[in-house]
């Protein structure tokens, strides 16, 4: 499915009404289970071309896009008023294209999503063409020219005194071993050769030394621009990205493209410049053998333009096969407990081994590939040389062609052989690079996050402006939302399972920009604010927000390096975490292990409490602070947070709505938008959502804890 | 921030006596016995220092006990350095790796020769260049690195 096409069929476009645009075009037929056809969204309308007939719907007339699902099939419906319609018939391998078409006919309908903020938000998720990589790829490796250069010289020069031997046998043959004289001849022509074989030895050691040199550098180089890019970039693109995906890029690609660099690039010089120097000698030796020599020339160039069709598709399948690798190894470690908890290792093992068999098959086929490719070629080239010794021979026979000449034809058309050979295979390994390269430049040219220059002391009043926000460009996480908190209140979000509460949240970091609308602090749009000095006075501490494998002070200094010991105690304090740091072996210098897995939930949601405060943050934004703790515990964070809420504005996110008991005002959220707002008290009067929520909450508590609540 | 910290004016506290792990001591006219003096960052900060009395309620904090006067910071200090006793490496003969274990043969001030097991993980470098290595039994030891000799710094240098 191709969603707002560049192109479209003349059929489609023809029947294009003033002002009608294309959102989404999908092609049906692709199965066996599908009717041929195909189904065009537009601003307007839902058109259906079948072999059949055709048919549409105008927007206006449909109240609801669904899917119903079959055995094999799934049928995109709409409702209309009083009846409903089913439009397109899909395989279910095509089910999350069905999907997207119901949920961008639902965003239109039901949600009112205006069209240009569909078509803003859709655009700005497409990946960039990129073209000419292999050129970019050098460009950014300027710092190692100076030694890819001196790389390639040594190559060069050791090519060169590679072809001087057989010339020298050439000699020795003709006018020592022939003729019977000559033994000064021997003696100066052996001591040569050893001249030659001494340079070669000395010439590969120090180019030894400058290869791993290069290696080291481009690899730093790349991997370095990689990870400064990762850090830089919005956290959108890091959710774009699997960590498995990410590692194989950093470590395999780059690798590769350091292979590329040191090693093909230096055998595509060296075997091109062999191919020149060397075909000048066959031609001065014989030009009627060297006619024969270049036979398979034209054979080999068809080969690699066809091969140059398939192969990416191979090598693309391997690396994703790869990926999936390093996925399930890396999914299995970040969810260890969990696992262990519910006995999912054997599961966790057989998806390794499933994915590590693909990745085999992968590998197979691509070798079969190549098989299929290169051998019959190789054979051309026997061909072409059994055809040299055939007429070179009888050439000898008659008289024709010296018997020294034969055989250094003979030894140079294999020298000028093997490195077309090496081209060849050059040819297939940046076959292979090219797809790594695309990978590594789609993390190099993410985008930076990019603030404006204001920079100014935060009072605290905040004010969401009609904002619209999706995370993938077809569901929308929030719907025009538009509502104020005035400074230094502490205002409570709550509302269901994906409502779009913790997306306000990290709005207001910068963390996402919206589609639409505006978000402002004091009344400047956050586009405007230094990101530095936005997220220095607001902070965030989300529910499940992992620790660093450092001490617990050093924690807690993330949040403010340069606070003295005195400001940490103050910060554990108030988030109610002193007690048991103190208790800990080597209190505040303790170790808390890998994402704080020495510490409880309740211990690591109170350290992050703190790194949130040690800051002073004019706005403190929690989602879901209580979530992990006790109630106990909860009881003296909620005190905690009732002392660290003044003189600052607050937004708590909760489920818990217990936890509000002190807010200002409490805004209530539904499918990304804002339902109700007011006090507590207003809103259970109003008997709406809120109302629903807290008795459903009080029913699980019990009698006296409800009696207490309700108080 | 406007946590409760009870911030403790050494010129106002005097260390009157002490035990093995307690001092008395006197804050401006209040006297309190068995006093538990805690280093809340024992590596980082190790002036920093939190008193407890005998029910573990904390009766305040000082930000740098070395500012108190000579005799006080004497007595503390004499509980501190049995509570809060650090032994340091003078010498790394040498390190063996036995699967996942590092064996040190090290000589350790006022010990001698001796021999540590640890992770591949186990020295620490605190911000201000201190040294600390901690054993698989979590016993923490700390290097001066200016005093190793070449083969110990060496040695120290694998395990970076």
């Amino acid at each position: 499915m191709k969603l707002f096409p560049e192109k479209l069929p003349d059929e489609i476009r023809e029947k294009l009404r003033d002002g009608e645009e294309v959102i989404a075009l999908a092609e049906l037929g692709k199965s066996p289970c599908e009717t041929p056809g195909v189904l065009v969204l537009t601003n307007k309308r839902v058109m259906v071309r079948a072999k059949d007939g055709e048919e549409e719907l105008a927007l206006d007339s449909i109240k609801e896009a669904y899917l119903k699902t079959y055995l094999n099939v799934c049928v995109l419906a709409v409702r209309l008023d009083g009846s409903v319609k089913s439009l397109a018939v899909f395989s279910k391998s095509r089910f999350k294209a069905a999907e997207k078409l119901a949920t961008l006919i639902n965003n239109i309908v039901i949600g009112k999503v205006p069209y240009s903020i569909l078509k803003k938000s859709i655009i700005a998720k497409r990946v960039p063409v990129r073209k000419r990589l292999f050129r970019e790829l050098f460009a950014r490796l300027k710092p190692a020219w100076p030694l890819i250069a001196v790389s390639l010289v040594f190559a060069v020069l050791l090519r060169i005194l590679d072809l001087v031997p057989p010339y020298l046998m050439k000699i020795l043959v003709d006018e020592v071993l022939v003729p019977k004289a000559h033994l000064e001849k021997l003696y100066f022509l052996l001591g040569m050769l050893l001249a030659i074989f001494s340079c070669q030895i000395l010439l590969n050691v120090v180019k030894g030394y400058v290869n791993t040199k290069l290696n080291l550098k481009i690899s730093r180089t790349i991997r370095y621009q990689l990870f400064h890019k990762l850090q830089r970039a919005g956290i959108i693109y890091h959710e774009r990205f699997t960590s498995g995906g990410l590692y194989a890029r950093i470590f395999d690609d780059v690798g590769r493209l350091q292979s590329l660099v040191s090693n093909t690039l230096e055998r595509v010089v060296i075997n091109a410049s062999a191919i020149a120097f060397i075909g000048a000698l066959l031609v001065t030796l014989s030009v009627k053998l060297t006619l024969i020599v270049l036979l398979p020339i034209p054979v080999t160039f068809l080969a690699a333009f066809i091969f140059s069709k398939f192969a990416p598709i191979y090598y693309y399948r391997q690396w994703r096969k790869w990926s999936n690798v390093l996925s399930a190894v890396s999914d299995s470690l970040a969810a260890i407990l969990p696992l262990k908890v519910y006995r999912r290792e054997r599961e966790y093992e057989q998806r390794f081994l499933r994915n590590h068999r693909e990745y085999e098959q992968s590998q197979i086929s691509t070798y079969k590939l190549e098989q299929a490719f290169w051998p019959p070629v190789w054979l051309v080239f026997v061909a072409s040389s059994l055809l040299v010794w055939l007429i070179g021979g009888l050439d000898v026979i008659n008289g024709a062609l010296s018997l020294g000449s034969l055989i250094a034809f003979a030894t140079y058309m294999w020298e000028f052989y093997n490195p077309i050979f090496g081209l060849i295979q050059s040819f297939s390994e940046l076959q292979r690079m090219k797809v790594s390269l695309e990978r590594v430049f789609e993390l190099l040219e993410l985008e930076e996050e990019e603030g404006g220059s204001y920079s100014g002391k935060i009072l605290g009043d905040i004010a969401y402006e009609n904002v619209w926000f999706t995370y993938d460009g077809i569901h929308y996480a929030l719907k025009g939302v538009t509502f104020k908190i005035k400074a230094g209140q502490c205002v409570g979000i709550v509302g269901p399972s994906g409502a779009g509460k913790t997306t306000m949240a990290k709005l207001l970091l910068r963390l996402y920009k919206p589609q639409f609308g505006i978000v402002k602090i004091d009344g400047v749009d956050l586009e405007d604010y230094d990101l530095e000095a936005l997220r220095k006075q607001v902070a965030i501490v989300l529910q499940d927000t992992p620790l660093f494998n450092a001490s617990v002070a050093e924690n807690i200094l993330v949040g403010k390096p340069e606070a003295s010991p005195l400001e940490v105690m103050e910060a554990t304090k108030l988030a109610a975490a002193h007690e048991f740091i103190m208790k800990l072996p080597e209190a505040y210098d303790t170790e808390v292990g890998e994402k704080g897995a020495k510490l409880s939930g309740g211990e690591k949601a109170r350290i992050a409490l703190a790194a949130a405060l040690i800051r002073n943050p004019r706005i403190l934004v929690l989602d879901e602070p209580t979530a992990m703790l006790d109630s106990l515990t909860e009881d003296r964070v909620m005190e905690a947070l009732e002392r660290a809420t003044e003189n600052r504005t607050t937004i708590i996110i909760a489920h818990r709505l217990s936890t509000l008991k002190f807010a200002d005002k409490i805004v209530v959220m539904d499918g990304g938008k804002i339902v109700e707002q007011g006090s507590h008290k207003q809103l259970l009067e109003r008997g709406g959502l809120y109302a629903k929520l807290w008795s459903s909450q009080l029913k699980a508590l019990t009698r006296q804890e409800a009696i207490a609540l309700d108080r | 921030m406007t946590a409760d910290i009870k911030l403790l004016d050494p010129r106002e506290v005097k260390v009157i006596g002490g035990g093995i792990d307690t001092v008395d001591i006197t804050i401006g006219r209040n006297r309190y016995f068995n006093v538990t003096p805690r280093r809340p960052f024992p590596l980082s900060h190790p002036e920093v220092i939190v008193f407890y009395d005998q029910d573990e309620n904390e009766i305040g904090v000082i930000e740098d006990y070395r500012k108190l006067d000579r005799e006080s910071r004497k007595k503390l200090e004499k509980v501190l350095n049995t509570i809060y006793y650090i032994p340091r490496i003078k010498r790394i003969e040498k390190i063996e790796q036995k699967e996942k274990r590092y064996v040190w043969t090290i000589v350790l001030e006022k010990v001698g020769k001796t021999e540590i097991e640890t992770w591949s993980k186990c020295v620490k470098i605190m911000p201000d260049g201190k040294i600390f290595v901690k054993d698989i039994k979590g016993q923490i030891f700390t290097v001066d690195i200016s005093k190793l000799d070449q083969k110990s710094r060496t040695f120290l240098g694998t395990m970076r």
